[in-house]
């Protein structure tokens, strides 16, 4: 369960990003969180990988206050939290699989115990063949694709995907909706971010409007979502 | 799959950063090495001269020709019998003259030199007497001479040769502290560059020792090589030296040749643990900073 109350947050001394921000997402549910570009999206989503805290409010992760949480535990947090960037955020000196195997490495997983997940891994999003190809020799929907590799392959408990479909043409975007739609199956709780409306309002599921930083309107999701 | 390379490759070290880090270590480990042949080299110096006057004394006699043989015959009678004392012997005019020889040159003519008589004394090293009670005797019996068991000496060399071993254990601990300074600014600056890999890996879930392990590794290897060139440019200093014989009597490191390998090991080990130690603080307080 991740509960959001009365949350607000700011950049520094800049102006809040989010105000009053109050959201409860039931594990193992699908969510879009959607709104224009400077609504807040990608902060809410921030605040969930913990890179930031609440300016204001409380945020409920796992059980946990997040604000009381200590380095090393905010470390083992983010391993039950897989993200896909806007950005990617690939390491462009590894090569794709190494890219991906990076949650399970950095979790102290031996290379002999995640070599066949990651392979495994590659193939389901395509990627196969590009194991040992470095993100620059990659296309911008091949990137997105290793990062969401990247962020399914320890399993996580929660996604987060900033804006995935923004940089790939519709087929591919669809071709990725179905990867999170399949691991929302699979009982992993799903926050999608994206300001494409029309790409969502395909699928019958939760969507959690933001305007100007704040929730406009909201669905509250119950259980797991279901793909249309 | 081959593609997955080890630990060591998360972090895009650069290989410029490298060199220039063994660069820097190597130096401080030449210093280093000479830094502690210096402090091992006093230490060994105060414990031979301390060690080298102790257990002896000396009885001056200050007399003119036609009493001197009296007023020895009267000193070695009352050393003889003094607790503490296990041997007394007069030097021959040819034993002074040898000990005179270094300071005038040649064979010295003691006929023209207002030298006195000297009586050598072994003392009892688990009891010796003390001196003032030695002196008492002498001066009740009217030898008109002087004990002289070199303790001012003794004290004066021991405490001149420990100063110079601590400016030279100073001079270790300002190197080791010269390394770590060199890491933590090198480290500093790399994490700049890393900035986005580190990122990407807290991202991941690794905590700031998982970061920290990584650079430790690397400058323990830096480190380790630095300190292997420049410990082994020291030895082949220190080989040099010792085919020099006139600087061989004057250096008791070099004198001390079981000294070499110990010492050359705890210079690379040390360079290591302290560029290892300084990763890990300099890592960890940069994490810290960035929040």
């Amino acid at each position: 369960m991740i509960q959001f109350e009365n949350v607000g947050f700011r950049y520094k001394r800049g102006p809040e990003v989010l105000q009053n921000v109050d959201l409860e997402i039931p594990a193992g549910s699908f969510q879009f969180i959607t709104g224009e570009s400077g609504a807040g999206k990608s902060s809410l989503l921030r605040l969930l990988y913990l890179d930031s805290m609440p300016t204001a409010g409380r945020i409920s992760l796992f059980g946990r206050d997040v604000t009381t949480l200590t380095r090393d535990e905010i470390a083992w947090f983010r391993r039950r939290i897989g993200v896909v960037f806007q950005d990617f955020r690939l390491l462009d000196h590894l090569s794709a699989a190494e890219n991906v195997a990076l949650p399970l490495t950095v979790a102290g997983v031996r290379e002999a115990a995640y070599r066949d997940n990651v392979t495994e891994m590659l193939q389901w999003v395509g990627l196969g063949d590009k194991m040992e190809v470095r993100p620059p020799e990659l296309s911008g929907g091949e990137k997105q694709r290793v990062a969401i590799a990247r962020a399914v392959v320890a399993s996580p408990d929660i996604i987060l995907a900033d804006e995935p479909t923004g940089s790939v043409d519709p087929a591919m975007a669809e071709r990725i909706m179905a990867l999170f739609v399949e691991m929302n199956r699979l009982g992993k709780t799903v926050l999608f971010a994206s300001h494409d409306l029309a790409m969502i309002e395909q699928y019958k599921l939760p969507i959690t409007t933001l305007r100007g930083g704040t929730v406009a309107s909201g669905k509250r999701a119950s259980g797991r979502g279901a793909a249309a | 799959m081959s593609a997955i390379r080890s630990k060591g490759a998360l972090i895009p070290f650069q290989a410029a950063s490298g060199g220039l880090m063994i660069l820097i270590v190597a130096a401080m480990a030449f210093l280093a090495c000479f830094a502690l042949a210096g402090a091992l080299g006093t230490t060994r110096i105060a414990s031979t001269w301390t060690e080298g006057l102790a257990g002896a004394a000396t009885v001056r006699i200050d007399a003119n020709e036609d009493d001197r043989a009296r007023r020895t015959s009267l000193v070695l009678d009352i050393l003889r019998d003094t607790e503490g004392i296990a041997d007394a012997r007069a030097l021959s005019e040819r034993d002074v003259a040898d000990l005179l020889t270094p300071w005038f040159g040649g064979t010295p003519d003691l006929g023209e030199l207002p030298a006195p008589g000297i009586v050598a004394v072994t003392l009892d090293i688990e009891n010796e007497p003390d001196p003032t009670v030695v002196q008492a005797r002498l001066d009740g019996a009217g030898a008109g001479a002087v004990y002289d068991d070199h303790g001012r000496w003794r004290g004066k060399a021991a405490r001149a040769a420990r100063a110079i071993g601590n400016l030279s254990w100073w001079a270790l601990g300002l190197t080791a502290l010269a390394i770590a300074a060199s890491v933590f600014l090198v480290i500093s600056i790399a994490m700049v560059a890393h900035k986005g890999t580190i990122e990407a890996l807290r991202l991941a879930g690794a905590e700031d020792r998982f970061v920290a392990n990584l650079y430790q590794k690397r400058f323990f290897w830096l480190g380790a090589l630095g300190g292997l060139i420049g410990s082994g440019f020291a030895l082949a200093a220190f080989v040099g030296l010792d085919a020099l014989s006139s600087v061989r009597s004057a250096l008791p490191m070099i004198d001390a040749p079981y000294y070499w390998p110990i010492a050359w090991l705890a210079i690379i080990l040390a360079c290591a643990l302290v560029a290892v130690l300084a990763a890990r603080l300099a890592v960890l307080a940069t994490l810290r900073r960035r929040g």
